[in-house]
């Protein structure tokens, strides 16, 4: 455990320190700022305006971030040989990923969290009294947010950085919609499509299940029973991607 | 149990190497035994065997080098011996317990460039779970021992190559290991920072670590080593005490002793 957590903090320390994750934040921050002028033009829908757009911006730097530097985490340190030097001490390849997954998480952490509460205040500001939902759905986009870490590093441990940035980047979409896909093909009449959608939708995450913009926005109520349980799936569905990449890990030479 | 025979470590492996017991190593550090290892290439998954053969025998206390020319395969024994590569066959049995008594400076050593020397070391000792009081201390004691004190609060980007080569030796002697492995320990560096690095392992070997190094520069060799080992195309041509190998050239001239086993 005590390795785990070294690589952890190391790998936080790494990517906290990194100026492309300030540059990021800079523009999400940004971004949320903008939603002010959404706002102002949208006749009576400020409040919603600002959550919408805020939400969005904090779902989609956050993906920047967890599909491109998870991608890189690993094969950063087999490509500089920085794993020569981990792996000629007792360290194990399971700790080395967790370390690094864990690391990053807490990296995401406390970008995700800047964000959000940021525009929860900036919401307050604007649109009182303050939307506690929002710290809720800024917490579940974290949650979609690990899967998709976890995905990507996975993926980082058969192909290259790009393609694995790709592969989870697409992760995200078709988590988003696999739900849609299932409920869409119900409506035809092929029972091939149908089948290949139930696929789709038992191995893509279904992120969209603990998405709670339009609760947020006043489109409904979050239902906490259906939220915690999904959570648990993909808090779940996370710990064996997990040991997967740990056991195509374990059989890389260096 | 002392040994550590490196495939048992590697589970998924199968089962080509022997299983020997510290008791019969001896005095030996390192034993490595028929050792082979065959790498796919290309496209079309060509086999290259890398290692044909490898035997090497390193005893206690020794300063130990492994010379050949490039391509020889003195950096794959090495990866082997630390389990950074699996053997295709044959078997490597150290004298020590595991990873936890080994030091390991790689060649060319790249660390993380936004840690400072001591954070640097601090993250190394923590994988020895090394903790609090005990650990500072060998951090402190490292850096006088290779001289970088005065830069421990710099970040690693900012080290010259011999600053960098002598935290690299500072992270391989953190756990104050019984046996030192360093890989090209002494290339790139300036004459200073060569003598720098000799000056340690010299230190090294009058504590009675065992050390192997790779090297092609074949003074510093005959002035640091005991015992050789001469390595070409993925076998091993010679080993033995370097006063042996000086005695049986005329000017007991090592250049010369290697050329000769090299073009046999």
């Amino acid at each position: 455990m005590k390795r785990v957590v070294a690589v952890a903090l190391n790998t936080f320390r790494e990517t906290i320190r990194d100026r492309i994750l300030g540059v990021i934040i800079l523009f999400a921050l940004a971004m949320i700022v903008a939603s002010l002028w959404l706002a102002s033009i949208s006749l009576g829908q400020e409040a919603r305006m600002i959550k919408d757009f805020g939400l969005l911006a904090i779902s989609l730097f956050g993906l920047i971030v967890a599909a491109f530097v998870a991608a890189s985490l690993v094969r950063k340190e087999v490509e500089k040989r920085t794993v020569f030097v981990i792996f000629s001490k007792p360290v194990s390849r399971s700790e080395f990923i967790w370390g690094k997954f864990l690391g990053l998480a807490a990296t995401m952490f406390v970008v995700l969290m800047a964000m959000t509460v940021f525009l929860f205040v900036l919401a307050w500001i604007v649109a009182r009294p303050p939307a506690g939902s929002l710290l809720v759905a800024g917490l579940l986009v974290y949650l979609q947010l690990l899967v998709v870490m976890a995905m990507t590093m996975l993926f980082s441990t058969v192909t290259s950085a790009v393609l694995a940035s790709v592969w989870g980047i697409c992760v995200y979409c078709a988590g988003q919609l696999s739900h849609n896909v299932l409920s869409l093909s119900r409506l035809g009449h092929s029972g091939v499509t149908h089948s290949l959608s139930k696929v789709v939708f038992y191995v893509v995450p279904n992120l969209s299940a603990i998405d709670v913009r339009g609760a947020v926005v006043g489109e409904g109520a979050i239902r906490h029973a259906s939220i915690l349980a999904w959570s648990g799936y993909l808090v779940a569905y996370l710990v064996v991607v997990l040991f997967a990449a740990t056991w195509i890990f374990a059989r890389k030479e260096f | 149990m002392r040994a550590a025979v490196r495939d048992a470590q590697m589970t998924e492996q199968p089962q080509t190497t022997t299983t020997r017991r510290r008791e019969e190593l001896g005095a030996r550090t390192l034993e490595v035994r028929d050792l082979r290892k065959t790498v796919a290439v290309g496209f079309r998954r060509r086999k290259v065997e890398i290692l044909r053969g490898v035997d090497l025998e390193v005893r206690e206390g020794d300063v130990f080098g492994l010379l050949g020319p490039n391509g020889a395969g003195k950096t794959t024994t090495l990866k082997v011996v630390l389990g950074l590569m699996r053997p295709t066959s044959g078997s490597v049995t150290l004298g020590v317990d595991g990873l936890g008594e080994l030091g390991y400076l790689p060649e060319n050593p790249y660390f993380y460039d936004y840690l400072t020397g001591t954070e640097f070391l601090r993250f190394c000792a923590r994988l020895f779970s090394l903790d609090g009081q005990e650990r500072e201390r060998r951090i402190a004691a490292i850096l006088d021992e290779v001289g970088l004190e005065r830069a421990a609060g710099v970040q690693l980007r900012k080290y010259s190559k011999g600053m960098l080569q002598r935290i690299g030796i500072a992270q391989a002697l953190i756990n104050e290991p019984r046996f030192v492995l360093l890989d090209e320990p002494m290339t790139g560096l300036d004459p200073i920072g060569r003598v720098e690095v000799k000056d340690i392992i010299q230190r090294l070997h009058e504590r009675g670590t065992t050390v192997l190094f790779n090297s092609h520069i074949l003074s510093d060799v005959a002035a640091l080593c005991t015992r050789i080992a001469i390595m070409r195309d993925g076998r091993v041509l010679w080993q033995g005490a370097v006063d042996d190998a000086l005695a049986s050239v005329p000017g007991a001239d090592l250049e010369r002793f290697f050329m000769e086993v090299v073009a046999s």
